[in-house]
């Protein structure tokens, strides 16, 4: 076992999650139009996501090997989705 | 300057994490389909904002909010194994517990409030993806609860959970990360 480790603060990213997750909730009451909204919660989901993944996942102190475990599914997803995105969205 | 390697590199700890992030990667391919269906599906029908105008932003918001302090706790466990600290890994594995039985418990009080208002799985196509949706990410949530009430048994009874509490740990915060995308999805995309 190991001590004395330099942690990222777990207490600060913690904090940074509930001030974004709060954006987010907030950012549904903004005037704006329906697809700017729905975009500005999802990059502030995504960034919510990345926060956890790099300090909690501790994926900033990992290898290649296992940040291509954790990207490829997530790039593999995101292809699914926008190719078949123009059949069924734009054929509906 | 670059941060310190903070997770367990010993050759059991590295097969250990390897597999979890392999299991977390077809997890991400279950739960991306569904969310996937879930998009295009929304995206290509009437919109279903009178069905998710039903659902809760305030319970999400504060189930949200129990969800990323447990993501907390679990990484304040693992960094008291670090320390050698075998009362912070009880105490805080403890807390992740009971955070994940409090989502569950918000979670079953909202099931039972659509049910009662006759919002049942069957009662329409947002209703089956939202069941769907949320009840496969409960029953994670479930998983992970059992893995961590058998790591805070075992530091109980003064056994060596060892790098274990960073694998359960990557479990845990994906579960989490899950959640951090259904959250807008299901409850602020009306």
């Amino acid at each position: 076992m190991t001590a004395d480790r330099a942690h990222p603060n777990y207490v600060a990213i913690w904090v940074w999650l509930v001030i974004l997750m709060l954006t987010g909730v907030l950012a549904t009451l903004l005037p704006l139009e329906k697809s700017a909204v729905i975009g500005l919660i999802f990059a502030v989901a995504a960034v919510k996501a990345v926060l956890v993944a790099l300090n909690y996942m501790h994926l900033k102190s990992e290898n290649w090997l296992i940040y291509a475990l954790a990207i490829v599914p997530v790039l593999l997803v995101v292809a699914m989705t926008l190719v078949l995105f123009p059949d069924i969205v734009y054929r509906h | 300057m670059r941060m310190a390697v903070v997770s367990e590199q010993s050759a059991p700890a590295r097969r250990g994490k390897i597999a979890v992030w392999w299991l977390i990667a077809s997890e991400v391919m279950i739960f991306g389909g569904a969310l996937s269906c879930y998009i295009l599906a929304r995206t290509a029908g009437p919109g279903w904002s009178a069905e998710a105008a039903h659902l809760s932003a305030i319970l999400a918001t504060i189930n949200t909010f129990v969800l990323l302090t447990s993501s907390m706790t679990m990484a304040m466990a693992f960094a008291a194994y670090q320390k050698a600290d075998q009362r912070g890994v009880c105490r805080f594995l403890l807390c992740t517990i009971l955070l994940g039985l409090a989502f569950l418990g918000i979670k079953a009080y909202e099931y039972i409030s659509h049910i009662a208002d006759g919002l049942a799985p069957w009662s329409g196509s947002f209703w089956s993806f939202y069941y769907l949706l949320t009840g496969l990410h409960a029953l994670h949530v479930i998983a992970g609860i059992i893995v961590n009430i058998i790591l805070l048994l075992a530091a109980g009874k003064g056994l060596h959970t060892g790098y274990r509490i960073e694998i359960a740990g990557l479990y845990w915060h994906f579960v989490d990360i899950v959640w951090i995308f259904l959250f807008p999805l299901l409850y602020l995309s009306y």
